[in-house]
């Protein structure tokens, strides 16, 4: 994405944030966003198949130790 | 330092005023502390002489001062985590987990300690309670995020701290501050009652002047935490009885590829070192290390933006200014650069754990060169120039992505001025033993120890 593109990404994601920007932290928070592009297209290039889950976050209960469901 | 206080050797006041005499004497240099428990200490300390004084039995680290980085909650202290934002908090009313492990063990808590705000960052170069100075030369950095935890350490002014890790902030810190580290498994140790910076990879671990310090404090910071739903482990796996056990039959591999690329000629000279001393086997190839790193870095982002994002809206010059930006930067990732990321940690923790079947421990440099000088912006790596800060996390941030324990042993590498670099002992998820193992063995021969600093 091209400066020119980035910084209007950053000035519409931060409004829809609202996320109060001035023109020299815009500037700043684009270039930040640009480096970590260059990351994301390092993922992107990587294959993942479709069932390929997210790594756990959440359970929505440990596993009962017995069948009965007691603790 | 406990073995002198049961033996009635020593009083735990007498190490203490030891330890705040040593504290003030130097710390107007090093800059470790931001928070003083002195009151508190002098409690502990003697509620430790009455113990023994009584008969009673004492804990496992009774009488030993301890600080820890300022994003565990102290009773009664404001948790800073580094910032000035968080200032106007209250103060904590309870300690945090680990902090309560500590005071059951008997340890003896001086005070909080400087720190990157919110822990981003790999420096301590902290703008609003100034930077942490490295011990060994105050001129250079302590390394970070847990800057004030390795360098209260290397100063000689607590025997052991607590600090941690999202993306090397306990490693980091020990590799230029010439200490011993612990970054355990993801999910060993509970972090209730520390300040968050990235909740899918935060961990919590201590920092000590020996590794029979550090397996002792480990030891005695286990406990399954069900309150914590981070905290995975179930039951308590302590290391010092194994620690003497050698590493004869242990599969010991030198990690290449990605990082030797990333390590100078000093941190490979150390890493060649403690490979020839453990009998270490051919290198080994460490699966997807930059992607894990890239990962990492975008999670971290995105967790840390949107956990400040209130504040970042309303009063984003209250930030630390080495870091505001990336943490907007971080708040306005596309969704799918986190879910992305989010999903390559699974299948990458695959590659890593099937690399273990072949290997017990294997060896890397904790950062790519020794401590660099407070304020440098660039670093030359073998030919590229990187920039300074985030190229501290270059060997570090693939391996607590994948949530394996490490032990950082800190040696000193010719070449350097005298300042040291940590070599990474990595083991299995679970496998601290092993990683301790190695570290006693690297510590029984003379290669990595803790010097004395003038200060």
């Amino acid at each position: 994405m091209n400066d020119t593109r980035m910084l209007a990404y950053v000035e519409t994601m931060a409004a829809l944030l609202k996320l109060p920007l001035d023109a020299t932290r815009t500037q700043r928070v684009a270039l930040n966003l640009q480096r970590t592009a260059v990351m994301a297209a390092l993922l992107e290039a990587a294959p993942l198949a479709a069932h390929d889950e997210l790594a756990e976050i959440y359970r929505p209960a440990a596993f009962p130790p017995n069948d009965d469901g007691r603790q | 330092m406990a073995a002198a206080v049961a033996s009635g050797e020593v009083s735990a006041r007498e190490l203490l005023d030891a330890t705040l005499a040593r504290i003030a004497a130097t710390d107007g240099r090093v800059n470790a502390f931001t928070d003083q428990t002195q009151a508190r200490a002098r409690a502990e300390a003697d509620a430790v002489d009455a113990q023994r004084a009584a008969s009673q039995p004492l804990g496992p680290l009774a009488g030993v001062p301890y600080a820890v980085k300022n994003l565990f909650d102290i009773e009664g202290v404001v948790t800073l985590a580094g910032s000035r934002v968080n200032r106007g908090d209250a103060a904590a009313t309870a300690d945090a987990f680990l902090v309560r492990q500590m005071k059951a063990a008997g340890a003896v808590l001086v005070g909080g300690l400087n720190m990157d705000e919110y822990a981003y960052g790999f420096t301590t170069e902290n703008t609003h309670y100034g930077p942490c100075h490295n011990p060994h030369d105050l001129t250079r950095i302590a390394g970070g995020s847990s800057g004030g935890s390795g360098a209260a350490v290397a100063a000689g002014q607590v025997p052991v701290s607590l600090g941690s890790d999202t993306n090397g902030s306990i490693r980091v810190p020990a590799s230029l501050c010439g200490v011993w580290g612990l970054k355990p498994t993801f999910g060993r140790l509970s972090r209730r009652g520390s300040y968050p910076f990235v909740h899918s990879i935060d961990h919590l671990g201590p920092l000590a002047d020996s590794v029979a310090g550090l397996a002792l404090v480990y030891d005695a910071l286990q406990g399954p935490d069900a309150l914590d739903p981070g905290c995975q482990a179930l039951r308590v796996q302590p290391v010092m009885p194994l620690l003497g056990r050698g590493v004869e039959g242990l599969r010991i591999g030198v990690l290449g590829g990605y990082f030797h690329d990333n390590a100078t000629p000093a941190a490979r000279e150390i890493v060649a070192l403690a490979a020839s001393t453990l009998g270490a086997q051919a290198a080994v190839t460490w699966p997807d290390a930059a992607l894990a790193r890239a990962a990492a870095f975008i999670i971290t982002a995105s967790e840390g933006g949107s956990l400040h994002l209130d504040d970042l809206r309303t009063r984003a010059d209250d930030f630390e200014p080495l870091s505001v930006d990336r943490f907007i930067a971080g708040a306005l990732q596309p969704v799918d650069w986190y879910l992305r990321a989010q999903r390559f940690r699974r299948v990458y923790r695959d590659k890593v754990n099937a690399l273990f079947r072949d290997w017990d421990v294997l060896l890397t440099a904790a950062t790519p060169v020794s401590a660099p000088v407070i304020g440098t912006e660039w670093l030359d790596i073998n030919g590229a120039q990187q920039p300074a800060r985030a190229s501290m996390g270059l060997l570090t941030q693939p391996i607590s992505f994948a949530g394996c324990p490490v032990v950082t042993a800190p040696l000193w590498p010719a070449g350097t001025g005298g300042l040291p670099i940590g070599v990474q002992l990595i083991a299995a998820p679970w496998r601290e033993d092993l990683a301790f193992r190695a570290a006693k063995c690297l510590s029984d021969a003379g290669v990595a120890h803790v010097r004395p600093v003038q200060l």
